[in-house]
């Protein structure tokens, strides 16, 4: 056995043992242990059987979650309900797979109390009712970071789930449409065949009016969000999508039943019930896809301290949350701490790190007097600060601000590709007011007959057909192939696209470190002791430690936050991390800076200095994008010969360094200013603005949640080959498109004629619907089937994996 | 005919059932988690509600 049997990491040389479910089993850490010790007492040892990815690594908690029984602090996240109840929505951590759900559903609906339990596991919320008198806040808390997962109470306005109303609402208006045009399908067929089985007339009579009682549940209730889009695209003076639907609905629906009061020649009742059933499917496609995309407001949630330490007047300090901060309060920051509100440093000088606003990497140095901003973090400590600006006014809330406002600028971009769209329905509507007019003229009788025709015959199922079913089968390939698209116009967009903006840190390039002093024993040490660390630089270290045999096991293992880890590796007393803090400034750390350093009692072990890799596969995603003819770019806010040297690397033509995100999006607006149309890859938090700005955004799938929230795709396995084969899928998909619409088109040319005529029986115009139907789905089935790849692309391919 | 005229108001009411047994379920939350419900019938033994552990562990 070598892995851990929680969280199946690699074991150190002297795992953690304990019995579980009467079977010896090893632990990688403590918090591992108690953790699958606790599962065990509940009775839900299942979890391991059920589960089908291995569990987060349980930390030892160390947040004070007894702050949450602050009734001011309740009050900001506690609803009550009626009687002794009231509900909670926490963010949770860790939720991997089904089986998380379930031990979460399972042991909170354990304690006392606890009415109800609800995990939402695509948006990693849960939603609580319970008695706080019984069981209190604290204590929820408490037991779920005792099965190993971290939570956090979201602001009381998020119980209002809008996706929870949304999704319900979507589910009613499909199955009523469903329902309804199977029925309407059903009575649809005996009159078509009706007609040459010489039905007699009461009979036919009884079978129309049959459909309208069934069309009229499915125009009138489900079609509704159709004619609601129809208004507000009025009303902003736009011809969006939603305007022809609402027109063919409500105009085949109103003709129909004009036809059967005046016992006219046919009835569309079922094809109108079709139409608005498969655009009603092509949308709730497209909705599951953008929930599943993550949120804004959970992003920021996790970004944010949730407490703070407020100084007394009397110099002690208080836990309160940060909510509670006003300006003018002084605030304790611990070292490693998170800083509650931007603030100016009160005492001392410290390092912070900023990259959260700057992107960068290397913490900067405060003195005091200077402003600290909310969200970085403390290196060295403690200080005190003056709150100067909280809440909505914090430089954090202002980058939330920015991805907002580039966020609704894009509606306006995106206008052109909708009228797109809408023209092809328009122009059956056209038609069918020149039909209407054309025989208005020759023979009024028989308007009404021929322009149903005509509407009926060209548009619907076809037209509701192309677009949903060529992107539900791109949507659902590019999911297969680790490319989550939360925006079905998105894939129009990447195929169109010609520029491509790459971040670097994190995007092109992973983090890394490279030895300079030292042997492979002290390597073997420094992992020993890096692996008590989460911290990226001592993953790092723990990942080119990888080829090495086993590894010793670290005791008396204590964390610094902000400087290092310190423990006791086959008998030595050992410190690992920040120059100053590992050598106890005995010796002058200025020549180590940035270093990461392993020492003992009498001096340094072995240097590690931070480096950067290129992600596997950099290269030969951006060979591939410039074999398909993408320009592409490099915009970071990292030191030019970095920049340079990794632009170099991937042979980048652009390259521009020490960007702020502004700058970025400086950048970006002129590019679009020249007529450019730009993907936008990143990852971080810098990135945001930038990615919600771009044409097309792209964001990886190990990210900043507030990258994947303000993205339109998400690269899930991190793959960043995945983009240009993206990028050929989504042509694919819009030559498919323009296939079926061209199909459509045809086939209207031939068909729309003799219908306007009055020359179609209605058995022959349902034999072509569901013919040109038929033919629209086989057509979109083969997107995704391996075409041939250009030679060019694959020339690219072969040269950077040879 | 006479059939037709029975056998079609009868669809009409199992439709009727069907579409209020599909909202009523939409209501109590029996589409909001449709991961965790297929583990159940895995499970040896599922205990509606697990007593916690008099002594938690240390």
């Amino acid at each position: 056995m070598s892995a851990c049997f929680h969280c199946h990491e690699p074991l150190p040389g002297e795992p953690v043992l304990a019995r579980i479910g009467g079977e010896p089993c090893a632990f990688c850490c403590i918090g591992c242990r108690a953790a699958a010790e606790w599962i065990e007492q509940l009775g839900l040892g299942d979890y391991y059987r059920l589960r089908s990815a291995p569990a987060r690594k349980a930390e030892q908690s160390t947040e004070a979650s007894a702050t949450w029984s602050r009734p001011e602090l309740d009050r900001h996240v506690v609803r009550p309900l009626d009687g002794a109840r009231s509900e909670v929505c926490l963010l949770i951590e860790g939720v991997r797979c089904a089986a998380c759900v379930w031990l979460i559903e399972r042991s909170l609906g354990a304690l006392p109390g606890v009415a109800q339990v609800q995990v939402n596991a695509a948006a990693a919320r849960c939603r609580v009712v319970w008695d706080p008198a019984r069981t209190p806040l604290p204590a929820l808390l408490d037991n779920l970071a005792r099965t190993g997962y971290r939570a956090l109470p979201l602001d009381a306005r998020a119980l209002d789930d809008a996706r929870r109303r949304e999704t319900r609402d979507a589910l009613k208006r499909l199955a009523v449409a469903g329902f309804g045009s199977m029925q309407a399908m059903m009575y649809g067929v005996a009159l078509y065949v009706g007609a040459f089985q010489d039905m007699d007339a009461s009979t036919r009579e009884l079978l129309r009016w049959i459909g309208f009682l069934l069309a009229t549940p499915v125009v009138l209730y489900a079609a509704r969000p159709f004619f609601a889009g129809a208004l507000r695209n009025l009303r902003a003076r736009r011809l969006g999508m939603d305007v022809p639907v609402a027109l063919a609905v409500s105009l085949i629906y109103a003709a129909s039943l004009a036809e059967a009061l005046r016992g006219g020649a046919e009835v569309y009742f079922d094809s109108v019930s079709m139409f608005v059933f498969f655009l009603l499917l092509g949308r709730f496609l497209e909705m599951r896809a953008r929930h599943r995309s993550g949120d804004l407001v959970d992003a920021l949630a996790r970004l944010t301290p949730m407490f703070a330490d407020r100084c007394r007047a009397d110099g002690t300090l208080e836990r309160i949350g940060a909510a509670e901060l006003r300006v003018g309060d002084v605030v304790h920051v611990a070292e490693g701490g998170g800083v509650p509100a931007d603030g100016v440093l009160l005492d001392r000088a410290c390092h912070v790190d900023e990259a959260l606003l700057t992107g960068e990497a290397e913490p900067v140095a405060r003195h005091p007097g200077d402003s600290l901003i909310a969200g970085s973090v403390l290196q060295d400590g403690p200080v005190r600060l003056r709150v100067e600006r909280v809440a909505a006014d914090t430089a954090l809330a202002g980058i939330v601000a920015l991805v907002h406002r580039a966020q609704a600028e894009r509606p306006r971009l995106a206008l052109a590709g909708e009228r797109a769209a809408a023209r092809f329905v328009a122009r059956v509507l056209a038609l069918t007011a020149l039909t209407a007019l054309g025989w208005s003229l020759l023979d009024p009788s028989r308007v009404l007959t021929a322009t149903l025709a005509v509407l009926v015959v060209s548009c619907p199922c076809a037209f509701a057909l192309a677009v949903p079913a060529a992107m539900t089968r791109a949507l659902a390939v590019l999911a297969h192939r680790g490319v989550l698209v939360a925006h079905a116009d998105a894939v129009e967009k990447l195929a169109e696209a010609d520029h491509v903006v790459f971040d670097k840190t994190g995007t092109l390039t992973s983090p890394h470190v490279q030895q300079v002093g030292g042997d492979t024993a002290a390597l073997a040490l420094a992992a020993a002791l890096a692996r008590a660390s989460s911290h990226p630089l001592a993953r790092a270290i723990v990942d080119i430690a990888a080829g090495e045999d086993a590894l010793p096991a670290a005791t008396d293992v204590a964390a610094h936050p902000g400087m290092g880890v310190e423990g006791t590796v086959t008998g030595r007393r050992l410190r690992l991390g920040r120059a100053d803090f590992a050598l106890r400034g005995t010796l002058d750390a200025h020549a180590l800076a940035d270093a990461v350093v392993l020492a003992d009692r009498h001096g340094v072990l072995a240097t590690f200095h931070p480096r950067e890799r290129l992600r596997d596969g950099a290269a030969a995603c951006v060979h591939a994008l410039q074999a398909q003819g993408l320009a592409v770019e490099v915009l970071s806010g990292d030191a030019a010969h970095r920049v340079g040297a990794i632009a170099q690397a991937i042979g980048a033509g652009q390259w521009h360094a020490r960007q702020t995100p502004a700058d970025k999006l400086a950048r970006l607006r002129e590019l679009r200013a020249e007529g450019a149309r730009v993907i936008a890859v990143g990852d971080g938090i810098n990135d945001a603005p930038v990615l919600a700005g771009a044409d097309i955004a792209v964001a990886m799938g190990n990210g900043t949640p507030l990258a994947q929230a303000s993205s339109d795709i998400v690269l899930t396995g991190g793959q960043l080959q995945a983009l240009p084969e993206a990028r050929r899928l989504a042509q694919q998909t819009l030559r498919i498109l323009r296939q079926n619409h061209r199909w459509s088109l045809c086939y209207n040319l031939c068909v729309v004629p003799p219908a306007a005529l009055g020359l179609v029986p209605p058995w022959l115009a349902a034999i072509g619907m569901s013919a040109s139907s038929l033919l629209v789905v086989l057509n979109a089935l083969r997107i995704g089937r391996a075409g041939p790849m250009p030679p060019a692309e694959a020339a690219a391919l072969r040269e950077v994996h040879a | 005919m006479t059939t037709m005229l029975i056998l079609i108001p009868l669809t009409f009411l199992l439709l009727l059932v069907a579409g209020a047994a599909f909202f009523w379920a939409v209501n109590h939350e029996q589409f909001d988690d449709l991961d965790s419900a297929g583990l159940l019938p895995l499970t040896d033994h599922a205990p509606e509600r697990p007593e916690p552990p008099e002594e938690p562990p240390p």
